[in-house]
Order: C-alpha cells, then sequence, then structure tokens
C-alpha cells in the first residue's frame, strides 16, 4: 500500500516549517496552558485572533485546520449544548416551554427523512445538518396546535451566562486543536520524534533513556505501511479461502477479526526478531551513545517563536492572577 | 594466516539435534565463496555465527586474526556485514538516508564524515536518487541495494549474503549479482549463501554443506566436474552440466529429455 500518509504533515515551505520542532514542542504545550489560564470571552477570543495571526504568518490555509476539526465536531456540539443547558447564572434570556406531542416528533420525523434524502448533495452536509438542528428546536419550541396530544413538556431556560461560557469553552477547545494542527501539519513525524527525545533527554537522571524512546517510536512509524500491507495480503489470502470481512453479524465479524490479528501478530513477531538481528550485526547496542545523521538547529525563527510564547503565557499568566484588569 | 578461520564449530538450538557438526574451513581476503546446502544444511546458522549473532556450543572463528567472543564482537562487527533474506526486515531507517546512516550512528561516525559516505555509497549502488524516499516506495531489489551501502558504509571488508536474493524477481536477482561480482572486484570478501547452483557458479569456491557438516570445499570449477557431490548433497545440478555429463557418458537419450525439459522450463 503506497502513500499512506503518517500523522497529518503536509510537505511545504511556511514560517513554521523552517522552526526546530523542539521550540514547536515546547511552545504550543505553554500555550496550551496559557489558554486554560485565561478566564473569560474577551481574552480566548484575542487567543483565537492571534491563534488565527499564526496560521496567516505560517501561510496555512484555514480548510486544512478546518479538515483538523472534523473528528471532534460532534464534541463541539455536545460541549455547546452541555454548556448552555447546565449553566444557570447571569439574566434569563430565553424561558419557554418544550411541548413534545405526537404532532411535534411527526414533524421531527419528516424533516429528519428529508434531511436524510438530501444528504445526497455531500457538499451542503453541514448546512443541511444544520438546518435539521434548528429546524427540530424551532418545532418543539412553537409548535403548538389544539387538537394536539401532548405527551410532556418541559421548561427550557437559557441564561447569558449560559451562552458565554459555552461559546469560551468552545473557542478554548478550538484553540487548542488549531494549535496542534499547526504543529502535525508542519513537522515532519521523524522531527517529531527527534524533538521529543531531545526534550525528554534531561529525564535520563531517572531512568528514562529518551534516545531508546525514539528510536522506537520512528521504527514503529517506519513499520505501519509494511504491516498494513501483510493485512491486505492476510485478508486476501482469507477472503480466498471464503472469509468475509464485510458482512455478517458483529460474531462472526469478531471471529473474522482474530483469524486476521493472530497471523499479524505472529508474523509481527518473526520480523521484530529478525529485525533485531539486522540491528544487532549494524552493530547497534541500546543505550550506547551514537552519533545521528540528522541534525537540529535553532535559528531566528525559534527565538521569534520562544519570545511570542513567553509574552503569550506571561499575559495569560498576569491575568489569572487579576494583576491585569479590566 | 588465513583472513576468516572457522574451527571445530558445534552448534545446536535444541539439546540433542545438532545443526552445526565439526565445521572447519578458511577463507582468505578477497575471496568470493558461495555456502551451498539443502534447505535445513545449517547454511543460515553458520552465518549468524560468523556475525556473532549466536553463539556456538563449541569451536572458534576467528576474523583478521581476532577471535569472535563476547569482547571482541563488536570489532569484528566492524569488519563483516551481513545482508539478510528478506528486504524489508532489514529496513531500519525511514528513509534510504537514514537507512544507510544506521550501522554509522552505532559506530558513532561524526555527522560529515557520514553525509559524505552515504553520498558515496548511495552512488555505488545507484540509489542517489532514491535518498529521501521511504521503504514503502522502493522495490525489494533496492531495498536490497541500499542494505549493501549500509554495510559498505561501515567500510566492513567482508560481506555475507544470507539469501539475499531468494525474495527478489529474476531481474532484480540477476542485478544484484552484477553488484556483487563488482564489489568482488574491488577487493571485499563476499561470503554467498544460497540454494542456487547457477548464482554459485560465479564465485570462486564453493563451500558445500549437508546436513549440518561441510561435504565439500573447493575451487568451483573442479567441484563442477564432480557431478556426485550436488546429488549427494541434495543439490540440483546445473542443466548445461547435467547435459555435458550425460554427453560424456553417451547418454544421447537423457541429453534429448534434458533439452526438451530446458527449453519447456524457459
Amino acid at each position: 500500500m503506497n502513500g499512506i500518509i503518517i500523522g497529518q504533515f503536509i510537505p511545504g515551505d511556511g514560517f513554521f516549517y523552517k522552526v526546530d520542532p523542539r521550540s514547536k514542542i515546547a511552545g504550543i504545550f505553554f500555550l496550551m496552558i496559557a489558554v486554560f489560564l485565561l478566564k473569560d470571552i474577551y481574552q480566548v477570543l484575542g487567543a483565537l485572533l492571534l491563534t488565527f495571526g499564526l496560521l496567516i504568518i505560517g501561510k496555512i490555509s484555514f480548510i486544512k485546520v478546518l479538515k483538523g476539526l472534523k473528528p471532534i465536531f460532534i464534541l463541539l456540539i455536545f460541549t455547546f449544548v452541555f454548556q448552555i443547558l447546565i449553566n444557570r447564572q447571569g439574566n434569563i434570556l430565553v424561558d419557554t416551554n418544550l411541548n413534545i406531542s405526537l404532532i411535534n416528533i411527526g414533524l421531527v420525523i419528516i424533516l429528519f427523512v428529508i434531511w436524510r434524502f438530501l444528504a445526497k448533495f455531500k457538499k451542503f452536509n453541514f448546512l443541511l445538518f444544520l438546518g435539521f438542528l434548528f429546524g427540530s428546536i424551532f418545532i418543539f419550541i412553537y409548535s403548538s396546535f389544539s387538537f394536539d396530544y401532548n405527551l410532556t413538556s418541559f421548561n427550557l431556560q437559557i441564561y447569558e451566562k449560559g451562552i458565554e461560557m459555552s461559546i469560551f469553552v468552545v473557542i478554548r477547545l478550538l484553540i487548542i486543536i488549531t494549535l496542534s494542527t499547526i504543529l502535525t501539519l508542519t513537522t515532519k513525524p521523524t522531527d517529531l520524534t527527534q524533538g521529543l527525545e531531545s526534550l525528554l533527554s534531561p529525564l535520563k537522571k531517572i531512568g528514562f533513556n529518551s534516545e531508546d524512546f525514539a528510536l522506537i517510536i520512528s521504527i514503529s512509524l517506519r513499520y505501519i505501511p509494511t504491516i498494513f500491507d501483510e493485512a491486505n495480503k492476510i485478508m486476501q489470502a482469507q477472503a480466498s479461502r471464503g472469509a468475509d470481512f464485510s458482512e455478517g453479524k458483529l460474531k462472526e465479524k469478531l471471529k473474522q477479526v482474530i483469524s486476521l490479528l493472530i497471523p499479524m501478530f505472529i508474523i509481527a513477531f518473526m520480523r521484530s526478531e529478525e529485525l533485531a538481528d539486522a540491528m544487532e550485526s549494524r552493530n547497534f547496542v541500546p543505550g550506547k551513545a551514537r552519533t545521528r545523521i540528522h541534525e537540529l538547529n535553532y535559528s531566528y525563527r525559534d527565538v521569534l517563536v520562544t519570545a511570542f510564547t513567553v509574552v503569550f503565557f506571561a499575559v495569560a499568566l498576569l491575568f489569572r492572577l487579576n494583576v491585569l484588569g479590566y | 594466516m588465513s583472513y576468516i578461520e572457522v574451527k571445530g564449530l558445534d552448534y545446536s538450538y535444541t539439546k540433542n539435534k545438532k545443526v552445526l557438526k565439526n565445521i572447519d574451513f578458511s577463507i582468505n581476503k578477497g575471496d568470493w565463496v558461495a555456502v551451498l546446502g539443502h534447505n535445513g544444511s545449517g547454511k543460515s546458522t553458520l552465518a549468524k555465527a560468523m556475525v556473532g549473532l549466536i553463539e556456538p556450543s563449541i569451536g572458534s572463528i576467528k576474523i583478521d586474526g581476532l577471535e569472535l567472543n563476547q569482547d571482541t564482537v563488536y570489532d569484528i562487527r566492524r569488519k563483516i556485514g551481513i545482508v539478510f533474506q528478506n528486504p524489508d526486515n532489514q529496513f531500519v531507517g525511514v528513509t534510504v538516508k537514514d537507512d544507510i546512516a544506521f550501522g554509522m550512528e552505532n559506530l558513532a561516525v561524526p555527522r560529515e564524515e557520514m553525509l559524505k559516505r552515504i553520498d558515496f555509497f548511495a552512488k555505488k549502488v545507484q540509489m542517489e536518487k532514491y535518498l529521501d524516499k521511504e521503504p514503502s516506495q522502493l522495490s525489494g531489489g533496492q531495498k536490497q541495494r541500499v542494505a549493501i551501502a549500509g554495510i559498505l558504509a561501515m567500510q566492513t571488508d567482508i560481506i555475507i549474503f544470507d539469501e539475499a536474493t531468494s525474495m527478489l524477481d529474476p531481474f532484480s536477482r540477476e542485478d544484484l549479482m552484477k553488484y556483487i561480482k563488482k564489489l568482488h572486484e574491488e577487493g571485499l570478501t563476499i561470503i554467498m549463501i544460497t540454494h542456487d547452483i547457477n548464482e554459485a557458479l560465479l564465485a570462486d569456491k564453493m563451500l558445500i554443506l549437508k546436513s549440518g557438516e561441510v561435504f565439500a570445499y573447493d575451487d568451483s570449477h573442479s567441484l563442477m566436474k564432480d557431478k556426485d557431490v550436488f546429488r549427494n548433497s541434495y543439490l540440483e545440478l546445473p542443466v548445461a552440466l547435467e547435459i555435458a555429463n550425460s554427453l560424456t557418458e553417451k547418454k544421447y537419450d537423457s541429453v534429448k529429455e534434458k533439452l526438451w525439459e530446458y527449453v519447456s522450463m524457459k
């Protein structure tokens, strides 16, 4: 299987591509902590603007970052709704009764069917989803018919602080994900491991060998495509003997996965034995001092990144301690 | 004194069954020796013992006057490198460049020197255009060439090929044999483990193993005259040799049969 991309790295030549992985990792780590130090919505909005600024400086397209957001989209919506419903501080903004009745439910089901039907037009998937969401909320709040059978109803209250907090939390998540996307988009997996190795090297004093750790990670990364290839071959071999990986009940599927996993494990062990032989015969001794072909070099860019991080962190800390206030 | 000296080597994986029995041979500097044998004759075990991956029960291995033991194994591995059968399972680096560098990194070669040697030896195996490629983008033959470059970069002067061509397609196999021949011409000592007689014929000498014992060890040319050696060690004779033998014995029917067999195989 060629061209499997491990991680999200996309080759390019923006500002952040040339920053040393060590300063990138450390910088983003401290920026994330700083974002958690911020206390109110204006501060996180400022932080969000700064993050967008970073994207513009790094010439990273917003679309790529949005793609990175996709997997956690549900989480974002859930957090948003949860915060709105839970928080009961500040002025009350909305106070209505939600009626759940036969006609309501019927209408929502019809809306759902329309949504799924239109979902074929993949381009507007997101808009359609929003349409469905707000459509159903609208139906629950405003539809009331005199001849309706009301099943149950409850009181929906939305407070000022609730909306503020939900926006606050969502923005904070957005910033953190955007920051980590900047790191993974612009750093090769190998550089990432080497940066981690270098940053973790002080841990040698407590018996953690970061060099071995980095070697383990880089070898695992190197073998992911090989193992995928192997899995494909085994799946084809099993399929040619009548195994069907796509259909069947859960129990059957589980059985088929086992018929894939056991040979995979055996092959992986044999591989690792041969690899160990190959490494040893090339004079590899765990824990022995080695030189490195890859070199990490600091440049003026790293000074900039570090300075930005320090200032951002300091300001966030001062906000937190109420030294800077308004 | 010979460059490589193996004396009275015994090895057994389990207590009762010996894989290697009283192996004795010596190899001169610059020789190209093919180690032949049927499946399970102990070829690969011998190769592993020579690079110190397994410890023989009895016997000694001397390379360049240095006896192989726990203290000298790292020095000996600087002199002797091994290319294994499976191209995928010996590719340590994430890219070609990283893989060639791996052995040198272990020897703590300075970075400047490493870069020079990578360029030089990548050119030697004609992989200089692939330095930043990942193993999944390379063919089996290319991976084996990278393995050779990685060993050469450690400045070893003995290379063992442990059935290094057996997982390759015929074209890459022929290609790799050309590189081995070139290395031999440049003065490297080459030990080539194989069960393919046609490959072994290219070597100066043949060491034939049978059930863990040295069955024959001689010049390729003198061995070829003795057809019984191959037959008795469960090896198949090359077609040309079989036909030549039949002709000298005037068995013309059998010549005809062999020729038909050969033509239908091609």
